[in-house]
């Protein structure tokens, strides 16, 4: 089975995903309607910033046993067995934050959601785009990343790839970590420019 | 292979499930003294508020004795426990032999003894059963309440009154509510939320007495002062429910001592949730820690140990989330610990900011967390906490609100 | 909001001011900042192309996904356009502001513009000779009219250089005529810029490249140099006054006045009301002991250069500044001016003024100076500023004011020296002075405020270095107390000497962002002297806190120039190595100069120390290893 694979290494920090998500859980499904829309389409894949302002695209991993479906007091978050998705029903949810608690990754959000009851603000995380899924699609995100960060696809065949480019790194320049000579360059100066800095949150 | 479980609680469910994940055969029996289905108990502040209805407590659809194959023994409470002979007396005399035992007779809240405190109208708040006693008395009409108690219970209560409309006073020893969940700077911005929400707090005063006829109406309080109140709620604890146990059968504490199974002292009997103290990863102590997410996991731990899988539970935390109006309140491990020299306590914001971060330190440990609105970063914070992982990023980092999970990476 | 007070500053001022910010509830740079993170890095590498509307389109740097944009540009295409578009709007920037001073210089001929005059003759008289125009006996007024025709004409496309080209050394001009980047008229390159990089043009990335260095050519010989010349023509000539900088400079008990922007054709007229017996009654009738003009940005570096008007701050101040509640009037012209500061002004009692038809910000109230207007403008504006004296509320000003010796023009400058370059090259020669660095630009919330410049300048006075500096470096540096003549304590033995001797400080204020072309026509006065190419001196560049596009055409006229020169944030072109390779190596091939980029000051300062160390051993001069 098909699933969502993060290369955070391959994130550029564009914030694609992040408009692709909310759209794709619009009414709409359409960006420029979907900025009109009340409730406000949201992401649910947040990119973040790293310690070296390296773009990090956050999304649910879908986790088993995912803790926030042991911590769930109302039975709101559920997995569904054939996709292996970690569902939360809105109409169940009471939006306790307990998940948010459970959650390692940080990766709950709580607002109105065109999926749930108007007006309620309940619980909110990647669905692994079931509905594009059902309709052939592959996840918003996905379908957006023009990198790599987000891919596609078997776990098994994801692994075999990054083990022969973790294999092809030992073998040459290590230091470069497989990326191409752009990406190694931009990479030094981003972190120099970042030692030079101030960024106010560190 | 016949398991007993005394208590559907959701320890009890999850270690049913549990068991149903790694034998589909085995014989199980629930023992419980509620005859309600298994349902979300934090979810009762929600119906004494009055934003969640009472048919939405219970957690399963359809009948979850019959979906995994329990033998449900209900409205009946154990009497005694013979650990020797593998056999448990229930309160109308029938024993159920078992061949490992889970106690997850969960807890009993505290009633107050003060001449009065039989009246009606004076209530506990731990069970469906008590919540809907309350909205009876709600529905006949109350204007004042009273609640007893500053923890998370008279809290709630408090909360999901005051959001009824409901006039009510509250009572507490600390100067601010939550005193063993948070600091004082976020106990007094949620006194102060509270406050502006129409509750009175009176701090250091305690009920010497209830006056009434059927129903309580007054309460007298040791300084002197007399309260109207046509409601109480009591909110002064709970202790785990262990009458049927005898002394020296098996160790106990103040709970039932568990190993890192959950495995009492006695071979094949397991404890789990507000019955079961286990090892508290903040305090480094032996500690209950009588949450719902606690017992949901050492739930299914339990179980999945009585059915020959070893699993280790490595500790619990005590933590806890709310919203309370416009706060968002999340509380974990060691927020507010009484001697401060072996921590470092880094906090900012407060009343001013409207949203306030606290993290305790113990060396390069992260022990404990409040955080008040901008909760959303805080179950990295509870991971850092549970997995004791030395923080080696700077500690601003775990402060601003554009913390993020690749920082840690 | 949760973050314990950091420092965003290596100043004191700059501190205290963010945290009276964060106080007041006022969002800066630095927040607006840390709320892009991540930033893009498609954009960030100069991969993502916006130019037509088949695109948007972006190239995977990782190689697997799509390697073209729809038209089928490559990365070295798309960094390359981009690049070059910068170029050009800073060209244009630049250029678009000496013309507006030329427009002026013409009304003054005809007598349009009151309160205008020109103030050194003896320049305009020497331009327009450059300009070959008869001067002899003739009205300045009418040398005026003439020159100012012959300047725009300059920004016309009807002649093969630019006139002021011919103030290079022939070397130099030389080079640019092999190479085919000597530029032909200023707004003509900026066109042919934007026109190459339509969709369907130039489509060699080096081809582009190359009239990216004639666009930047035609700024620095051009736009910017006829910026300057006008200025000194119409304001006079800057000469070595002593002031005072840093946020201290604001007064508690006077009306505050700041300036802010670029063009002095503004800031003059409002400097003169402010002297002006009339404002000054005023002034005391509204309580206060006098009006007290202070700049921030360039707009503040014409009036310190030429007036001695105090310096508030640089870039990152602007907003900091208006946090002192202290501020009773921001009048601002043109670039660089953050369209957040109107919501920081009202925070505060501050009044915001726009003046140009071409710059207009929300939360200002917009008074349009042209030339026959301005100094009527200006009293109306400078009285507003006396009756809002009334409303201030609380005032913070964290700090004292800081000496500083600014007004250096190459024309005071070879006046210290006795009327010749020699003593300078001398001192070069003997070895006391390694070589001279124009350290320029801007800064940028990405680097510590004034980190970079404060760090490198010092480290490059310790080596004898002697530096100049323009823009928001030069209140970095005045601030920092390299500005004063005891900073020779800071410096190197050498530097220590010739400065002592000549009562100058080793950090030399040569003026705002256009002035660059000061230095410009420094190295090609040393040059000439010297009988080699610019290339050959002792001598670099450096923009170690740059932000904005006039920096990139800045730092590309003085590399075209010859001039290798340091960059601290990297610009938007590691998506090429092509491209990178160029910049950084490949132009030396061309120009005898290139680029090099590194944000941490102290490694800037090797990298420049052993560019002129290098420089030194070519021309056989003694030489030292770093």
């Amino acid at each position: 089975m098909k699933q969502v694979i993060v290369n955070p290494e391959k994130c550029v920090g564009c914030m694609q995903c992040m408009l692709a998500c909310a759209v794709a859980h619009a009414k709409s499904e359409s960006l420029f309607a979907a900025v009109q829309e009340t409730p406000k389409p949201r992401p649910r894949v947040h990119v973040g910033a790293g310690l070296f302002n390296q773009g990090f695209p956050n999304r649910c991993r879908h986790c088993d046993p995912a803790p926030c479906q042991l911590a769930c007091l109302t039975g709101a978050i559920f997995r569904d067995a054939a996709t292996h998705t970690v569902f939360i029903n809105p109409d169940r949810c009471i939006n306790c934050a307990s998940c948010a608690m459970a959650c390692p990754y940080g990766v709950l959000r709580f607002h109105e959601d065109t999926a749930a009851p108007p007006g309620k603000t309940v619980a909110v995380k990647c669905d692994n785009c079931d509905a594009r899924v059902a309709r052939g699609k592959i996840p918003a995100c996905v379908e957006v990343c023009k990198t790599g960060a987000l891919i596609y696809d078997e776990m098994g065949h994801a692994l075999d790839q990054k083990t022969r480019q973790v294999a092809r790194t030992m073998s040459s320049d290590a230091a470069a970590q497989g990326l191409p000579d752009t990406v190694a360059l931009y990479n030094t100066l981003k972190q120099a420019t970042v030692k030079a800095g101030t960024a106010i949150r560190r | 292979m016949k398991h007993l479980i005394v208590g559907n609680g959701i320890a009890g469910i999850n270690a049913a499930k549990a068991i149903r994940e790694m034998d589909t055969t085995a014989a199980i029996v629930m023992v419980s003294d509620e005859t309600f289905p298994p349902y979300s108990r934090p979810m009762i502040s929600y119906v004494l508020e009055g934003s969640e209805p009472h048919e939405k407590l219970p957690l399963f659809a359809g009948n979850v004795y019959e979906d995994l194959n329990i033998t449900p023994v209900l409205g009946n409470r154990v009497a005694q426990l013979d650990a020797k002979k593998k056999i448990v007396r229930l309160e109308n005399g029938a024993d159920i032999e078992f061949e490992t035992l889970l106690i997850a007779s969960g807890a009993d809240a505290r009633h107050i003894r003060v001449p009065g405190s039989e009246l009606g109208n004076i209530f506990t708040m731990r069970t469906q059963k008590d919540v809907l006693d309350q909205l009876k008395a709600v529905s006949q009409g109350v204007e004042n309440a009273l609640v007893l108690g500053g923890g998370l219970v008279g809290f709630k209560a408090a909360h999901a009154l005051l959001k009824r409309g409901i006039k009510v006073t509250m009572l507490i020893t600390s100067p601010y509510p939550l005193a063993m969940q948070v600091d004082e700077t976020a106990g007094k911005m949620i006194l102060r939320e509270l406050e502006d929400h129409g509750l009175t707090v009176k701090v250091g005063v305690s009920v010497t007495a209830f006056d009434g006829d059927a129903t309580v109406e007054n309460a007298r309080l040791d300084s002197g002062e007399t309260l109207d109140c046509d409601l109480v709620i009591v909110g002064k604890g709970v202790d785990p429910s262990l009458r049927f146990i005898e002394q020296n059968d098996i160790q106990t504490g103040y709970g039932i001592l568990v190993d890192k199974y959950l495995c009492s002292s006695i071979p094949n009997i397991y404890a789990a949730g507000d019955a079961a103290e286990t090892f508290d990863i903040a305090r480094q102590t032996r500690w209950i820690n009588a949450i719902w997410p606690e017992a949901a996991i050492q739930g299914r731990i339990a179980g999945f140990n009585m059915s020959g899988r070893k699993v280790s539970c490595p500790g619990s935390l005590g933590r806890n989330v709310m919203r309370i109006y416009g706060l968002d309140v999340m509380t974990m491990g060691l927020a507010n610990p009484e001697n401060t020299d072996n921590f470092e306590i880094i906090q900012a914001g407060g009343e001013k900011t409207g949203a306030y971060r606290r993290l305790v330190f113990h060396g390069d440990i992260l022990a404990g967390a409040v955080l008040i609105n901008q909760i959303e970063q805080g179950g990295m914070l509870r991971a850092m906490i549970e997995n004791r992982v030395p923080v080696r990023i700077p500690r601003s980092c775990l402060m601003s609100l554009d913390f993020n999970y690749s920082q840690l990476l | 909001m949760f973050e314990p007070r950091k420092d965003v500053s290596v100043t004191s001022d700059g501190n205290q001011l963010f945290d009276k910010a964060v106080k007041d509830n006022v969002e800066t740079v630095w927040h607006r900042h840390d709320a892009q993170q991540p930033q893009c890095g498609f954009c960030d590498m100069g991969l993502s192309c916006r130019i037509c509307i088949m695109g948007p389109c972006r190239v995977d740097p990782f190689g697997q996904g799509p390697q073209a944009g729809v038209c089928g540009a490559d990365a070295d295409i798309i960094v390359a356009r981009n690049l070059c578009r910068m170029i050009a709007a800073g060209a244009a920037s630049h250029s678009d502001h000496g013309r507006d001073l030329v427009e002026v210089l013409q009304a003054v001929s005809k007598n349009e513009a009151p309160g205008y005059k020109i103030r050194s003759e003896e320049k305009l008289l020497r331009v327009a000779g450059e300009y070959g125009i008869q001067t002899d006996g003739k009205d300045p007024l009418a040398v005026a009219g003439e020159l100012a025709d012959a300047m725009m004409e300059d920004y016309g496309m009807r002649k093969k250089a630019v006139t002021l080209v011919s103030r290079a050394p022939e070397k130099r001009r030389k080079i640019w005529e092999n190479a085919g980047i000597t530029p032909r008229g200023i707004d003509r390159e900026t066109s042919e810029m934007m026109h190459r990089t339509h969709m369907g043009v130039d489509n060699d990335w080096v081809s582009l490249l190359t009239q990216g260095l004639r666009n930047a050519l035609s700024d620095g010989w051009g736009g910017s140099m006829i910026a300057t010349e006008v200025s000194d023509i119409l304001f006079g000539v800057p000469a070595p006054k002593p002031t005072m900088v840093n946020a201290g400079v604001l007064k508690k008990d006077q009306v505050n006045i700041v300036v802010h922007g670029h063009n002095p054709v503004v800031s003059e007229m409002v400097s003169k009301a402010c002297i002006s017996e009339e404002m000054l009654t005023l002034a005391k009738a509204g309580g206060a002991t006098g009006i007290n003009l202070v700049g921030v940005c360039c707009t503040g570096n014409e009036l310190l250069m030429r007036r001695g008007i105090a310096m508030a701050g640089n870039h990152l101040m602007t907003e900091l500044i208006l946090s002192t509640g202290a501020v009773d009037m921001m009048i601002v012209d043109y670039q660089c001016i953050m369209p957040s500061i109107g919501k920081v002004a009202a925070c505060y009692h501050t009044k915001m003024i726009s003046t140009s038809d071409k710059a207009r910000f929300p939360g200002m109230e917009h008074h349009e100076f042209h030339p026959d207007n301005a100094e009527e403008k200006a009293k109306t504006l400078v009285k507003a500023a006396i009756e809002n004296f009334g409303n201030r509320k609380e005032v913070f000003i964290p700090v004292t004011p800081r000496e500083a010796v600014g007004g250096f023009s190459i024309e005071t400058i070879l006046a210290a020296l006795g009327g010749t370059a020699d003593p300078l090259i001398d001192a070069i020669k003997a070895g006391k002075i390694r070589g001279a660095v124009g350290v320029v630009g801007c800064n940028n919330p990405k680097i510590k405020h004034d980190h970079g410049h404060v760090t490198l300048i010092k480290k490059l006075i310790e080596n004898d270095i002697l530096v100049v500096d323009t823009g928001c470096v030069s209140v970095a540096s005045a601030k920092a107390g390299f500005k004063v003549p005891s900073a020779i304590e800071m410096a190197g033995p050498g530097l220590k000497e010739i400065c002592g001797s000549l009562g100058i400080p080793p950090v030399l204020h040569l003026g705002s962002c256009v002035d660059n072309v000061r230095i410009l026509v420094l190295v090609s006065a040393l040059a000439d002297a010297l009988g080699v190419d610019i290339s050959d001196l002792p001598v670099a560049g450096s923009a170690p806190e740059w932000y904005s596009e006039k920096a990139v055409t800045i730092g590309v006229y003085c590399v075209a120039s010859g001039i290798t020169t340091h960059l601290g944030p990297m610009p938007p072109v590691t998506g090429s190595m092509n491209v990178v390779k160029l910049l950084t190596e490949g132009l030396n091939d061309l120009v005898g100069a290139a680029f090099g980029v590194e944000p941490d000051p102290e490694k800037a300062a090797v990298f420049l120390t052993r560019v002129i160390e290098k420089k030194r051993k070519a021309l056989g001069l003694d030489s030292r290893t770093v």
